[in-house]
């Protein structure tokens, strides 16, 4: 029969501590009961009739013969038995499956597998066939050739994993008569394949660059207008909820009656001016105090874009929950209270969130505001309120590195309804107000740029527990490359593999979601409790880094208190929050121009930049913020205040 | 810690004889023993004998030992102390020069002999030996999916438990799971709350948080404590604080500490004037840079110029150093104390001694300022 010895070389691309289990095993080999070894196969789910492995018969390599145990040369061709170590272990050929992988000389393999020891098998040989079916899952291209087979593996052959099994003995009985030469070739490539291992990350790094999205990734979505995440922030009691809550309604995303039913019950409550704050307010906890306490999710349509609106909390104690809910922002709608004193308090320096929250929006690398100055209605739609507000803030926002072209002001009251999605009404602000209404504005923003090229990147920004068993969904914002069904996906940081189920854009299944889409994927094929918040769906083939020791550099925002070595802080990295400890403060920067200014100083204060090193409690998902601007952006905060805005320069 | 007799000389030698009552004393003592020092304590031994057909058999034999010490560990969850040296007393199972063990428990008495007994291991000896300073504090600090439970004593800070739990978001499909998850996790505070806080031993209880989080918690564990009839609860109603705080993690237990509510219960204690002394040490560098220092090396100039106003600085340093180091910290205080200033001994299983630790585990507030300091390498 025609032998491919080339087989064992094909299994043999492992790294080489690997081979130690090999070895391992085939020092005790000549020691093994036939039985014993059938029964650990047995238990390995492996059992299987093996004719093969009668005992008092070998095969010669060259004419296929079976001879009988005690003859050295084979009957026929007179071709001498090779290697001598089967008549140790009585024919049984399953013990001669280390032999292919093992990467020593066959003669040392034949002095080492003739010294008994009494070391009992079974742990080796689980251990052995466990690595082997590991081996054998990573080597997809091993292709069982069951022609060549005895006819009693070929019966067998159902089970893939048993044929995976099969194959790797069946390729070691024909690898064995040429152990000699099979080694050799082994060597080389196990030479290869160490060299592959530290060249790994310079390759991902280079494949990052190589990598060619697919075509069905480039394809434009006919009738489908393009997502645009827009967050809603500003200080507490601006009417950011109010605001979402009436865009929804007017849009025709709430019913009427929905709306009706809001406020009887908030009337009831004594609260009826939150109406519309509970189409987005949705927990008994935030109806009775109020107030929004996490980003809240709703989508709308306008002319141009499908928007997805991220509401989020204006409380200073929510921050928190601000940044790991709104951080997927590609626009952000500022709120301001223009009644009198409202929007002074906001803008103080300690306790005012709107300075926080417009610092934070530049740091999630939001360029484009609308300001909605909120309440004119208060302030009897007042053309100086306006235009003091736009000037007091407007130097502000400068100063936090927008630029005026991509600001737009626009005065507005939500609960009057005035220039919300139609032009004012009332006279006394249309009188003097001519720019665009807030949804026209919407419309005139900008489109952002999608890394539609680039492996794909999802980080979770929530995980959906359906009740049925093993499914799971998560929820969040496709930030490099596109997803379809049937997709493979690596969740980290687990680093399991899952398949995408479905997928489903505003309660609306869809066939791809690509970059910037917000979406809910369901996953299959994965433990409920390994898709996380905070993790993130990944390209197979480019998984992104876990660590817990980074390189940072950083803004310093207005602290209270300075930042040392030493300093504990809470560390928030897209939908991720980790406990984190300064460990070294590197180098202090020129703000302006970026250069080193000072090495190691004493500590950091308000408004300087530096590069710093900080150690996590516990590993994050993490990107060096030139790959992916997402997973780059970290967040540091301390003592109720965000502290500094940064990015990744370095994973340690 | 009960010191059963004492025979020293002040910076002579000597020995002392006590028995640590409470998990506390243990790190006391952990910090008075060092290498070299001899420690005599009854002790178990195995003993391997060769019978008369040649057979062995152990048996364990109840020894007094006196052991010079080679190392000394803290296990801080068990509340063991582990000294490790060479036996020094003849005895008839265990010869001279022989290596053992000796594990020091509550209520085991022991005898530690020093050569030198410093100012500094005299003044850790008579605050142990004071009951009254005691501050055992129970806190629950947490936020939305995360809590832990910390028990603050005297001067280790232990933690006793951590709950995760992953809240989903509240809108859309996952309302109804987030509050189930929330009541969920609720249960698992609760339960840890109960294994871990006896209102026997602790002053009060405090649960930290920011939001709504404590508010929403305390009513949940009132609600189930009346339900399910959970007398300690119940009878300790009053003892349980609502503090704020800005996040759920470890750290934010300095703001816990801070907080006025619980300054007033622990006001002499040693683990607030900690507290305090770190907030004032970071404002003077916020402020007032110039006069606040850190480093060893800065912190020495300081001296020389005697601008010390208050010295901060960790246990560990003491204990990690050898003896011409640890004088030299010795000499440090004393000097210190001296001239009028505050010397803090921190304790590095409190939350500010940790801080203070990764800060080097020495600085100090100035009484002027001393702008040359930052241009002398640290």
């Amino acid at each position: 029969m025609p032998r491919k010895v080339k087989y064992g070389v094909d299994f043999d691309i492992d790294e080489e501590d690997d081979d130690d289990v090999w070895t391992d095993y085939s020092d005790n080999e000549s020691n093994v009961e036939v039985e014993e070894i059938e029964n650990t196969f047995k238990a390995d789910d492996c059992t299987k009739a093996d004719d093969c492995t009668k005992a008092g018969i070998w095969r010669c390599s060259i004419c296929t013969f079976d001879n009988d145990e005690g003859i050295v040369a084979c009957d026929i061709c007179g071709v001498f038995r090779h290697p001598m170590v089967n008549i140790h272990s009585n024919g049984n050929k399953e013990a001669a499956v280390p032999n292919k992988f093992n990467a020593c000389p066959s003669d040392d393999f034949v002095s080492s597998s003739n010294h008994f020891s009494k070391v009992t098998l079974k742990d080796n040989f689980e251990e052995l066939s466990s690595s082997e079916v590991v081996r054998n899952k990573e080597k997809l291209n091993v292709k069982p050739k069951t022609s060549e087979l005895e006819s009693s593996f070929v019966q067998l052959e159902k089970d893939e994993q048993l044929s995976i099994c099969e194959n790797t003995r069946s390729s070691a009985v024909e690898a064995k008569s040429e152990n000699m030469m099979c080694s050799l070739d082994k060597q080389s490539v196990g030479a290869d394949s160490k060299c592959s291992t530290n060249q790994i990350k310079a390759e991902i790094a280079t494949r990052r660059s190589q990598y060619r999205p697919e075509k069905w990734m480039n394809g434009n979505q006919e009738g489908t207008l393009m997502q645009l995440n827009l967050a809603i922030v500003g200080h507490v009691d601006s009417g950011k909820s109010t605001l979402s809550g009436r865009l929804l309604n007017l849009l025709g995303r709430i019913s009427e009656k929905e709306m009706r039913k809001f406020e009887k019950e908030a009337k009831l409550k004594g609260k009826g001016s939150f109406a519309y704050a509970w189409a987005l307010d949705e927990s008994a906890e935030e109806r009775e105090r109020g107030i929004t306490m996490t980003v809240a999710v709703a989508y709308f349509s306008s002319k141009k874009y499908h928007v997805v609106v991220l509401d989020s909390p204006g409380h200073r104690d929510f921050v928190p929950n601000m940044i790991n809910g709104a951080n997927q922002a590609d626009a952000a709608i500022l709120v301001i209270d223009a009644s009198v004193g409202a929007f002074e308090a906001g803008m103080d320096g300690s306790r005012g969130q709107t300075r926080e929250h417009a610092q934070l929006i530049r740091s999630f690398g939001v360029d484009q505001v609308i300001v909605a100055i909120n309440k004119i209605d208060v302030v009897e739609y007042s053309k100086e309120r306006f235009d003091s507000i736009k000037g007091q803030l407007g130097a502000f926002l400068r100063g936090c590195g927008f630029k005026d072209s991509f600001l737009t002001w626009v005065p507005i009251s939500a609960m009057e309804n005035q220039n919300l999605v139609t032009a004012a009404s009332d006279v006394r602000l249309s009188s003097w107000y001519k720019g665009p209404f807030l949804l026209d504005a919407v419309d005139s923003l900008q489109p952002p740029i999608r890394d539609v090229s680039k492996p794909l990147i999802m980080p979770i920004c929530d995980v959906i527990k359906s009740r049925s068993v093993g499914q799971v969904a998560a929820n969040g914002k496709v930030e490099a490359g596109a997803l379809r069904c049937g997709l493979k996906v690596l969740v980290m940081p687990s680093g399991d593999s899952a398949t995408v189920r479905s997928l489903e854009r505003d309660s609306q299944p869809c066939d791809i979601a690509k970059a910037g889409d917000n979406v809910v994927v369901c996953l299959q094929g994965i433990d409920v409790s390994h898709v996380m918040a905070g993790g993130v769906l990944c390209h197979p083939d480019f998984p992104v880094a876990v660590a817990t020791h980074l390189e940072l550099k950083v803004l310093m925002l207005d602290v209270a208190a300075p930042v040392l070595v030493g300093s504990q802080m809470e560390f928030h990295i897209h939908h991720s929050q980790e406990a984190a400890t300064v460990v070294r403060i590197l180098s202090l920067l020129d703000s302006k121009t970026g250069k080193v200014s000072k090495k190691a100083p004493r500590c950091l204060t308000a408004k300087q930049s530096a590069l710093i090193e900080v150690m996590l409690d516990g590993a994050v998902c993490v990107e060096e913020f030139a790959n992916c601007r997402a997973l780059g952006r970290v967040f540091l905060r301390a003592y109720g205040k965000t502290a500094a805005v940064g990015i990744v320069t370095r994973v340690l | 810690m009960k010191i059963v007799w004492k025979r020293y000389d002040k910076n002579g030698p000597g020995s002392v004889k006590m028995i640590p009552e409470e998990t506390d004393d243990l790190w006391i003592a952990y910090n008075l023993v060092s290498r070299g020092d001899i420690v005599m304590a009854v002790t178990v031994r195995k003993v391997l004998r060769e019978g008369a057909s040649g057979g062995r058999d152990a048996e364990r034999v109840k020894l007094k030992l006196e052991i010079k010490i080679e190392s000394v560990d803290y296990d801080k969850e068990g509340s063991v102390l582990r000294l490790r040296g060479k036996n020094i007393l003849q005895n008839e199972h265990v010869k001279i020069g022989q290596f053992h063990t000796l594990e020091i428990e509550r209520h085991r008495p022991f005898v530690l002999r020093k050569d030198v007994w410093d100012s500094l291991a005299v003044d850790a000896l008579q605050q142990a030996a004071n009951p009254a300073a005691s501050a055992d504090l129970a806190v629950a600090v947490m936020q939305e999916g995360l809590a832990h439970i910390f028990l603050v004593g005297k001067s280790v800070t232990t933690t006793r438990s951590r709950i995760e739990a992953s809240i989903p978001r509240k809108h859309g499909p996952g309302i109804a799971g987030y509050e189930s998850a929330l009541n969920k996790f609720f249960e698992n505070v609760l339960q840890a709350f109960l294994k871990h806080v006896d209102f026997n031993v602790v002053r009060c209880a405090v649960i930290a948080s920011p939001g709504f989080t404590k508010d929403q918690f305390h009513k949940y564990l009132l609600l189930e404590a009346e339900r399910r009839q959970l007398r300690p609860i119940i009878e300790n109603k009053s003892r349980i604080l609502l503090v704020h705080t800005t996040s759920g993690y470890k750290h934010n237990l300095r703001e816990v500490l801070d907080a006025p509510t619980v300054m007033n219960l622990i006001k002499d204690t040693k683990a607030a004037q900690e507290v305090r002394a770190l907030k004032e040490f970071f404002d003077m560098l916020s402020n007032e840079p110039d006069r606040a220092c850190y480093g060893p090396r800065h912190v020495e100039v300081a001296h020389e110029r005697m601008a010390i106003q208050t010295l901060l600085i960790t246990d560990d340093l003491f204990r990690n150093a050898d003896i011409p180091t640890r004088k030299k910290y010795v000499d440090l205080v004393s000097s210190v104390k001296d001239l009028g200033g505050i010397a803090l001994i921190f304790s590095s299983m409190h939350v500010s001694g940790e801080q203070l630790t990764q800060l080097t585990g020495i600085a100090a507030i100035l009484r002027f300022p001393l702008p040359e300091l930052e241009d002398i390498e640290m």
